[in-house]
């Protein structure tokens, strides 16, 4: 090929094209990953202690470099791109998973890591599945919610961690003796004990709780909360990942910077994990008291799963869909 | 022939259209009852509409289009949180899907077979998309917990 040629120049031009449509397609993809924001919204990550930066993916609503107490919790944190309304994950915030790291399981935690069926992650056998090795199983074995076993798709409630890893907003409500997190999504609540009592070990436990048993204390600026007595038929998180009733987690709070709340976990069953599993840094974000509003009422949206609405959906559509068969009373 | 583009550019070329896909779905959730790639679009008129957690319902009739012709019952993505985000209130929302309005309609089927589908797209007689903020309203994991955001 001569430099100059009619020969060269169309090499190049469908060279341009190419590289152009996978950009637009990169961008497109990329843009809806964040979700869409508000006007104004905005924010390259910018992890750690400093101040996050305006650009996509990110609610802008604060200065993050405003001075803070980072021993005051109080308020409602995102790490939902759009603030609220499910769906959006922030690019610094992580996913709907508790860990990137492949977990250890005993073999009584892999039998009941595969007697769970999750709907979230890539579709189980899928070209898709298969293109992503690098990824554990968990993230890979997704099925139709007709066919899984979520015990959310009832409206069980989803414990811990697993509530803290929607994409939804929770409040953090201080008393001088505990902490209550609320959640928007399930509209669940859970209380975390700050006047000095002791956790109990969790052969100590009569009876496990859907949200367990927690306390808190302060070490340094980091709030750290651990708990156990899970009831073991919650999940872990969105994918599946199962917990048995000798799980301990421990949940360390940092408000790194005016609008920005870090949350590193760490899993200790040894019933089901040879080794203590750490969760993936989430990054939750603060929003205005008055940011969520309905009928100019603002607070948080009484986002809770209703059997009664739940057990329609379930019968309308979501078995029909899952199983191509006909709602049953339709 | 002399313009055809060399071996290299056609391989970057099937190369580059092969994961176009990947990264237009991405991750997914909800999603996984259904077919994507296999959506259509059609008149239909509205037999109910449902402004309910976990998910918005729209059941509809089509009846112009041979193909497609029946009754449906669509699932959408957006939760009404998400509705509400994007200023699409109970109020007018209903207002604007009520029993007997005439829409075009957008869905993907169900991998399973049968009449239950993942509405992607609403527009209304004018022209207007309804329940804007489009089927990845709120990001690209489609509400799906077991089957719900």
């Amino acid at each position: 090929m001569k430099p100059g040629s009619a020969q060269e120049a169309t090499m190049k031009n469908w060279i341009t094209w190419f590289v152009t449509v996978l950009l637009v397609v990169m961008a497109t993809s990329s843009g809806r990953s964040q979700g869409p924001g508000p006007a104004g919204a905005g924010g390259q990550g910018a992890a750690g202690g400093r101040g996050r930066q305006a650009g996509p993916g990110y609610l802008k609503l604060f200065d993050s470099n405003m001075p803070f107490n980072p021993r005051d919790l109080a308020g409602i944190w995102t790490p939902n791109s759009n603030g609220f309304g499910g769906g959006g994950r922030c690019r610094d915030c992580g996913d709907r998973g508790y860990s990137m790291e492949f977990p250890d399981f005993t073999p009584a935690g892999q039998r009941a890591f595969d007697q769970n069926i999750p709907s979230y992650g890539r579709a189980k056998d899928s070209d898709d599945a298969k293109a992503h090795p690098e990824e554990h199983i968990g993230r890979r074995r997704a099925q139709p919610p007709a066919l899984g076993n979520d015990g959310y798709g009832q409206c069980n409630p989803m414990g811990m961690p697993r509530a803290v890893l929607y994409p939804d907003p929770v409040e953090f409500i201080v008393l001088p003796d505990r902490i209550y997190t609320h959640f928007e999504w399930g509209y669940g609540l859970r209380t975390v004990w700050m006047d000095g009592r002791k956790l109990p070990k969790a052969d100590e436990i009569d009876f496990p709780r859907w949200w367990g048993y927690a306390t808190g204390h302060w070490e340094g600026n980091t709030l750290v909360v651990e708990s156990t007595g899970y009831d073991e038929r919650t999940w872990v998180d969105y994918f599946g990942y199962p917990h048995s009733d000798e799980m301990v987690l421990e949940e360390r709070y940092t408000r790194v910077n005016y609008d920005t709340l870090e949350l590193k976990m760490t899993l200790t069953d040894p019933k089901y994990y040879r080794k203590p599993w750490m969760g993936e840094t989430k990054r939750m974000h603060l929003l205005p008291k008055d940011f969520i509003k309905q009928s100019g009422w603002a607070s948080l949206l009484e986002d809770l799963c209703a059997p009664a609405n739940e057990n329609e959906f379930n019968r309308q559509i979501r078995d029909p869909a899952g199983t191509g068969k006909p709602a049953q009373g339709r | 022939m002399e313009n055809r583009p060399s071996a290299v550019v056609r391989i970057a070329g099937i190369v580059a259209l092969a994961v176009m896909p990947a990264l237009l779905v991405a991750h997914h959730g909800t999603n996984i009852s259904y077919d994507r790639s296999k959506q259509w679009t059609a008149k239909a008129v509205v037999t109910e509409f449902k402004y309910v957690n976990p998910h918005a319902q729209l059941y509809f009739d089509v009846t112009d289009d041979p193909a497609h012709k029946g009754h449906y019952s669509g699932e959408l993505l957006p939760n009404p949180a998400q509705l509400l985000r994007n200023g699409w209130t109970r109020k007018k929302s209903t207002a604007a899907l009520f029993s007997g309005v005439k829409i075009t309609v957008t869905i993907a089927p169900s991998r399973a077979g049968g009449d239950t589908v993942l509405v992607l797209k609403i527009v209304d007689e004018k022209g207007e998309e309804l329940l804007g903020g489009g089927p990845n309203a709120g990001g690209p994991e489609g509400p799906a917990r077991g089957a719900t955001p």
